[in-house]
């Protein structure tokens, strides 16, 4: 034991001012000459024991009373082993949680807020000549500082600085990332600090043995850190959360009807009768919808929206809603408006007729209001060639080429094919008639390296009607090109005769990124449809004809909208997504005269980053990587305006439901951790870690009982009761 | 030698003078009127002459004054009982305690004036015992009104002092008081109670009355003392206790309870007076509020 006013302990001495107080009034008696002396003795002799005892047990209370509130003010510490820390130098990891649950508050009072003021307190609090990291977990989890530093006024001022709203919380990946940080650190003393708010889909049961492995590297540190959990902010569930939203098409032209589909989620036990939805484009309100939504239930509000402009516009939808998290109550989303997408169409069997060349069904479908006159729109423009015109040139500005019953192509012409679509290309192949199988295995396809996805190793079917014909298999279509038709509105995609189709052989086994997979199969189970990635653009290869010497398809109601979907999700490779994750980066495909050229992206937060323009391709790509924050990032792009992209996070973490005591005592277990819930509480923790435990609090207690005790034990020895 | 007015101020003895002191029980001597005295007619004194009125007695008639003046007149005479009391003063040391006023002792001769000027002036008869640990002063009873000065004069010469005893000298008076008659006992009446109740039995069994005025000082009721204290016994000279009274004060304050109520119940069961007195109270108050009590009895 230790005293932090050692000079005050001297008042100890005061405990004898009883005793002196006793003796002298012992010393200074009046003489009485008294006749009732028989009265002044107890009558018995156990009466005469309690009240010698009584009168023993007083003057000790009286001696004890000014003895401890010397010591109470000398404030005495409880030391163990601790002693030897005192204001020792420790290496510190703080882990902040600035995911956007964080949010959760009022404006000036948010859990961050809290939590940033707290590791701001815990770093001025650190000894001197510390070392200090601090990992936020919202998001792609990284430090805040590129190295853990002994300048704490520098990590503080860093850390003032910080705003939340940085993707849900990735809790393994940051605790790996702090263990690993803690065991950089040089102190012989380490502290891992968690600041979070402990909700309960960033801890949970799922990622418990990811959290354990983390947990097992940190003991297996040379030196071992001392944990603590610092759970900050209330629960309060009251929230709703714009999930997600979806698209009617991939891509979308000027004129073209577009809709929206905002998927909401009432997280909490109130129930909002009448929530306002307002769907915003580039910034201004275009329409208002409401909706009801039950505790727990989820919502759905469609908009309807024309572009009137191509070009990158952003759409909001935006919940007004009077629940505790703000930060999830809008959905942003950047959407490319095209004025028009031109697609090649490669000719290899013109016909004579109308409508029998290979092509002129395709062409009627991909753009329809041209091909009857109307005043609508079509996106698609196509462009119809032979093979023998088939060239670079002709590839420059096109978004998708469709090679349709094309016999072979030469070498010159495939390289620039390649080139195409490694630079984002789409590339639709449709067999025929005239197609020489030996070209399209060994040449096209080019033992799995080319173009062309798979070996075309047999005709199958016959065109006598004797035989029986295939079909298309219905089936749930998980591939976004396909997954309209799990509408039936859509088209029974098993209506279609097939009598003719070339069978595809799959590759065994092959799972790699680049391996072609099949979208779709016929009903005997033959490939339909397969897709191979390649570059950055994506090749799918029909086994039945895109005309109707084969099957029947062109006829059938679902021919137009299968063809636009296989063609815009082709084109949609072209340009790299606008809406990316957290943590994903940010890719904008440019004009090739654009190579080189500095350009300017501003982040969320308004900060301008300056971006070079590399080839690639024959374009100019532009890469920015650090999108940890979620928001609207703009780049400054000279030729075609600002391109928009969105990054988004999950929305998991808009269920506010945090861990239970008991839950958060599990999850600090394999931590050995210490669960606090304030500055305060950490404070005098650490306090008793570094200092041992002021003991102040119960000799207080000791004095009031003294207090009571001596008064009490003078009421009875006086008998004042009677 | 100082004479009752030097003991007794004149107010004090103006409000005993309406007072009677009536005998509970028959005791000897003659006695008429409220007294029911099997001696008839002991002692009757001339009082006064009053105009015969038709009804009177004729033998009543002073035959003496019709021969001289011609008129009749019936002779009237003062009635009276023969009260003997004997007052039993406790002169020893416990007596002598003062507190911040009178002191015991002094007390107590004072009421004993007063009650021999009372008892006296009825012409009852009146006898003293001044005692310690055994008997220093016995006068017998008498009646006449110049033993009232020799009471007077003992009460004032007997010092004070030395243990008391009181049981061995009870039972050392029975024999010498041999008439029955009222006892009243001036004392604090401390020592051993069962055994003063064995002596107050044995006058008790002498058919004596007995009326114990027991003295009290304030001080020793009260026990208000806050600093320490030495107490010195008045009747020891090596009894010495030095004490916190704060502290003592509770036991002391239970022992005399006790000793009170066992005195209280002593004498209820012996059918003993006994009158608590304080010497902060006026002692003719005292007196008269006895006295009216007794009368009413």
């Amino acid at each position: 034991m230790s005293f932090l006013n050692l000079i005050l302990l001297g008042g100890t001495a005061a405990a004898s001012i009883p005793l002196i107080i006793h003796l002298l009034h012992r010393s200074r008696y009046k003489v009485v000459p008294w006749a009732a002396m028989h009265l002044l003795d107890p009558r018995h002799r156990t009466q005469k024991r309690r009240i010698r005892l009584e009168n023993l047990l007083l003057l000790l209370v009286r001696c004890a009373i000014p003895l401890v509130l010397a010591l109470l003010m000398a404030r005495p510490v409880l030391r163990g082993m601790e002693t030897l820390l005192g204001a020792a130098r420790t290496s510190t990891v703080i882990l902040l949680d600035n995911s956007y649950s964080m949010e959760v508050g009022t404006k000036n009072r948010t859990s961050f807020i809290q939590a940033r003021d707290t590791a701001s307190q815990i770093i001025r609090n650190l000894g001197r000549g510390s070392e200090v990291a601090v990992v936020m977990m919202g998001g792609v989890p990284g430090p805040l500082l590129d190295e853990p530093t002994f300048n704490t006024d520098r990590a503080d001022r860093q850390l003032v600085k910080l705003q939340t709203g940085y993707g849900s919380a990735a809790t393994p990946d940051s605790l790996e990332l702090a263990v690993g940080t803690l065991g950089k650190m040089h102190e012989a003393h380490r502290e891992l600090i968690v600041v979070s708010d402990f909700q309960k889909v960033s801890w949970t049961d799922g990622e418990e043995p990811e959290r354990t492995r983390v947990a097992n590297l940190m003991q297996q540190l040379p030196v071992k850190p001392r944990v603590t959990f610092l759970q900050i902010g209330r629960e309060d569930k009251n929230n709703v959360s714009v999930q997600s939203l979806d698209f009617s098409r991939f891509l979308l032209g000027v004129g073209q009807k577009f809709q929206v589909r905002a998927n909401l989620k009432n997280h909490g036990a109130t129930a909002y009768p009448n929530l306002r939805v307002y769907f915003r484009v580039d910034g201004q309100e275009r329409s208002a919808s409401q909706v009801s939504l039950e505790p727990g239930e989820d919502g759905q509000v469609l908009f309807t929206h024309t572009f009137e402009t191509a070009g990158s516009h952003v759409i909001a939808v935006e919940a007004d809603v009077p629940d505790v998290l703000k930060a999830d109550n809008s959905f942003f989303a950047s959407v490319p408006v095209w004025d028009r997408l031109p697609v090649l169409l490669v000719n290899g069997n013109p016909g004579g007729g109308q409508l029998d060349g290979e092509t002129d069904f395709l062409e009627i479908a991909l753009r329809p209001y041209s091909a009857v006159k109307t005043t609508l729109a079509d996106l698609i423009t196509t462009t119809v060639i032979t093979p023998n015109q088939l060239d670079a040139k002709q590839l420059k500005d096109q978004r998708v080429v469709v090679l349709a019953n094309v016999p072979q192509l030469n070498a010159k012409q495939v390289t620039a094919l390649e080139d195409f679509v490694r630079g984002g290309g789409g590339l639709l192949i449709f067999p025929g008639s005239r197609i020489k199988t030996d070209w399209y295995n060994a040449k096209f396809a080019g033992d799995g390296k080319g173009l062309f996805p798979g070996r075309l190793t047999a005709l199958e079917g016959s065109l006598d009607d004797s035989t029986p014909h295939s079909a298309i298999l219905v089936q749930h279509y998980d591939h976004p090109a396909l997954t309209v038709f799990n509408d039936p509105r859509q088209g029974n995609l098993a209506t279609a005769t097939i009598r003719l189709w070339y069978k595809l052989a799959e590759k065994a086994g092959t799972t790699t990124n680049d391996a072609p997979f099949v979208l779709a199969r016929l009903n005997n189970g033959d490939p339909f449809l397969v897709e191979k990635k390649f570059g950055d653009g994506s090749i799918i290869a029909s086994s039945v004809p895109c005309s109707a010497e084969w099957s029947n398809l062109p006829m059938r109601p679902f021919y137009l909208p299968l063809m636009q979907q296989l063609v815009t999700y082709l084109a949609a490779k072209f340009d790299p997504p606008r809406n990316v994750d957290i943590g994903r980066p940010l890719i904008a495909v440019l004009p090739a005269e654009l190579t080189g050229k500095s350009l300017e992206l501003t982040d969320p937060l308004g900060q301008k980053h300056k971006l070079t323009a590399t080839n690639a391709a024959g374009r100019a790509l532009v890469h920015f990587a650090d999108t940890r924050l979620p928001g609207l990032y703009a780049l400054d792009a000279p030729t075609n305006g600002p391109v928009h992209f969105v990054v988004n996070t999950t929305r998991a973490e808009s269920d506010l439901t945090q861990l239970t005591a008991e839950e958060l005592k599990t999850v600090a277990k394999p931590w050995d951790a210490k669960i606090v819930k304030s500055w305060d509480e950490y404070h005098e923790l650490e306090q008793r870690r570094r200092f041992g435990r002021e003991i102040w609090r119960p000799l207080l207690w000791v004095l009031l009982g003294l207090i009571f005790a001596e008064l009490a034990l003078a009421q009875r020895v006086g008998g004042v009761k009677q | 030698m100082a004479g009752p007015a030097t003991i007794l101020s004149p107010t004090d003895l103006r409000k005993i003078a309406n007072l009677h002191v009536l005998a509970r029980q028959v005791v000897e001597g003659v006695c008429s009127g409220l007294h029911t005295s099997p001696h008839k007619g002991f002692s009757v004194e001339f009082r006064q002459h009053r105009q015969y009125v038709q009804g009177d007695e004729t033998r009543r008639l002073d035959w003496k004054v019709f021969g001289k003046t011609d008129r009749l007149y019936i002779k009237e005479y003062e009635e009276e009982t023969n009260l003997r009391a004997t007052l039993l003063v406790d002169a020893s040391g416990s007596m002598a305690y003062a507190g911040s006023g009178t002191s015991k002792y002094k007390y107590a001769i004072q009421l004993a004036a007063c009650l021999s000027y009372l008892m006296l002036r009825q012409a009852d008869s009146v006898g003293l015992v001044t005692f310690d640990k055994k008997v220093r002063e016995y006068i017998p009873p008498r009646s006449r009104p110049s033993h009232l000065q020799v009471l007077l004069d003992t009460l004032q010469q007997t010092a004070i002092g030395g243990e008391t005893e009181l049981s061995k000298v009870f039972h050392q008076l029975v024999p010498k008081i041999h008439r029955r008659g009222l006892l009243i006992i001036l004392s604090d009446c401390f020592g051993d109670v069962p055994e003063l109740m064995k002596a107050l039995a044995h006058f008790r069994h002498a058919h004596h009355e007995i009326i114990i005025l027991q003295i009290w000082d304030p001080d020793e009721l009260e026990f208000p003392f806050k600093q320490w204290v030495r107490f010195d016994s008045l009747e020891s000279d090596t009894d010495k206790r030095l004490i916190d009274p704060v502290q003592l004060r509770a036991t002391y304050l239970e022992n005399l309870a006790r000793f009170r109520k066992e005195l209280k119940d002593g004498c209820s069961r012996h059918r003993i007076d006994l009158v608590p007195v304080t010497t902060d109270k006026p002692y003719a108050e005292v007196l008269a509020n006895y006295l009216a009590r007794r009368m009413k009895v």
